[in-house]
């Protein structure tokens, strides 16, 4: 299998996306989030139909847009602060419209399909070298905001009180979620994303540990999900996003079995 | 030194004003406790008081360098976020730029939780909840510390603790706190100022005075029986 080079690629991307994935998904998540980052994963089919219009790398240029869309987003926050949900549907709506739009008169040059399920085949070595850029710039600003992430997740009011600079980190954060949906549509396909960034974290809160631990549980089960989702949709010839999004519900599910067992005995 | 002068807030869709006209001067070393109904606007001035809001008239001058916040805290704690106790102040810590790694074991050895760093904070009970805010609060060592309500939702031998601590922290160490009350007997017991919010306006007192003033009518007789 391995000596196919798009699975070589498939494989180098999947392992970046598995640690970055959680990584974000842990902050949503814990800030109720999880929305959020479901509607940006749909807000970033406009920016792939806006790529294939444009004849451009669709994965930058649906980073792009779904930075947009994220900031939007998060500027829109504080006018519907008792409606938080309402913006999720202005953006899906502007978003989705723009996509449908676009795809349905023809414009998009490509197939999307394989943006909504997620594939191997199509994945090529400059998708690897744009995902790698892409990962390595969130990783190395992840780890220089982790404290204050973790700060403003946790307590957002005592955040701002202690001096942080909780906006502006939030916008940031954004254009973060904004990077690691871009580069995991390739590989999971825009429909199942948000299982990759919520279900490893929810799996790990399971486990009941402290931050660091539910993090490093949460890249574990996500290697585990993506690599036996892309073995096993490439032997039963299916689209790796569906898979994987199947094996991170069943190992959610396995884990609060288990949990629910050991409490018994 | 907090200096506030003509205060006056009210939110912008309301016409009612929720503060009105407070002048109030907090010296360094006042042990300060904000008492009065619900709706008083205890929590408005705090949250001036914080920086939180704005005043819409007037101003606070506010010339210590280093405030601390102690939230009101297990109502509003989510129990179920992965996070232990060392994590909560390490956090704390590295975004404020504290050096002083053992500055984390010293402030739980303060308030006698060190045995705790690795607990998760949603096992805590409400008591020790709010001495690791406490802990917490410490770290940087501030020059003035404000408190909500910081005896709700904790048990009677844990509030005895938390006010015992944040009075040897005040009349020993000089940290000026101010702390929003319900907590009556705690806010006599322990503050040197005593300011009564009423519908918007505040008169400031000592506790003899308090009780005087607003205790005695109300209860007859001796008014220290009833606390």
């Amino acid at each position: 299998m391995l000596h196919y080079s798009f699975m070589q690629n498939a494989f180098m991307i999947s392992l970046l996306i598995a640690v970055l994935c959680p990584i974000i998904g842990i902050f949503l998540v814990l800030k109720r989030y999880s929305m959020i980052g479901d509607t940006l994963a749909h807000a970033s089919l406009a920016g792939v139909s806006v790529g294939l219009m444009l004849h451009t790398n669709p994965i930058l240029s649906a980073f792009l847009l779904t930075s947009i869309f994220g900031v939007i987003i998060e500027f829109l926050r504080d006018n519907f602060k008792k409606y938080a949900e309402l913006i999720l549907v202005i953006i899906l709506s502007l978003s989705v419209g723009i996509a449908i739009t676009i795809i349905s008169t023809g414009q998009a040059h490509a197939n999307v399909d394989s943006f909504l399920f997620g594939s191997v085949l199509t994945v090529t070595r400059g998708d690897f070298y744009t995902v790698l850029g892409l990962s390595a710039v969130s990783l190395i600003t992840i780890s220089g905001l982790y404290h204050q992430l973790v700060f403003i997740t946790f307590d957002e009011e005592g955040a701002k009180i202690a001096g942080l600079r909780s906006k502006v980190i939030n916008y940031i954060f954004s254009i973060l979620v904004a990077a690691t949906i871009s580069v995991t549509i390739r590989i999971v396909g825009i429909l199942v994303m948000s299982s990759l960034i919520a279900l490893p974290v929810a799996t790990a809160l399971q486990l009941n540990k402290g931050f660091k631990s539910t993090l490093l549980y949460a890249i574990l089960f996500s290697l585990v999900d993506i690599i036996a989702g892309i073995v096993i949709s490439y032997w039963i010839n299916a689209a790796p996003g569906g898979v994987t999004a199947l094996i991170s519900v069943f190992c959610l599910v396995c884990t609060i079995l288990i949990k629910r067992g050991s409490a018994f005995i | 030194m907090i200096a506030i002068e003509h205060l006056g807030f009210s939110y912008a869709l309301k016409k009612t004003h929720i503060l009105k006209d407070l002048n109030l001067v907090i010296n360094k070393g006042d042990y300060l406790s904000i008492l009065g109904e619900n709706g008083s606007g205890k929590s408005t001035l705090l949250k001036l008081l914080l920086k939180l809001l704005l005043p819409t008239e007037g101003q606070i001058i506010n010339d210590f360098s280093k405030t601390a916040y102690v939230p009101q805290r297990f109502e509003s704690l989510n129990v179920q976020f992965p996070i232990t106790v060392y994590e909560v102040l390490n956090c704390y810590r590295k975004s404020l730029k504290i050096k002083d790694k053992a500055a984390i074991t010293k402030c739980l050895a303060i308030v006698k939780m060190g045995d705790f760093a690795n607990n998760l904070i949603g096992t805590l009970s409400g008591g020790q909840c709010q001495k690791i805010f406490i802990a917490r609060a410490l770290m940087g060592n501030p020059d003035l510390i404000l408190l909500d309500e910081p005896s709700n939702g904790v048990d009677v031998t844990s509030q005895t603790e938390i006010y015992s601590l944040l009075k040897n922290i005040n009349r020993n160490q000089q940290v000026t706190v101010i702390s929003v009350e319900h907590n009556l007997k705690a806010a006599i017991h322990n503050s040197t100022l005593i300011y009564h919010l009423y519908q918007g306006a505040g008169h400031l007192c000592n506790p003899d005075e308090y009780i005087n003033e607003y205790l005695a009518d109300n209860k007859g007789g001796d008014p220290y029986a009833a606390l």
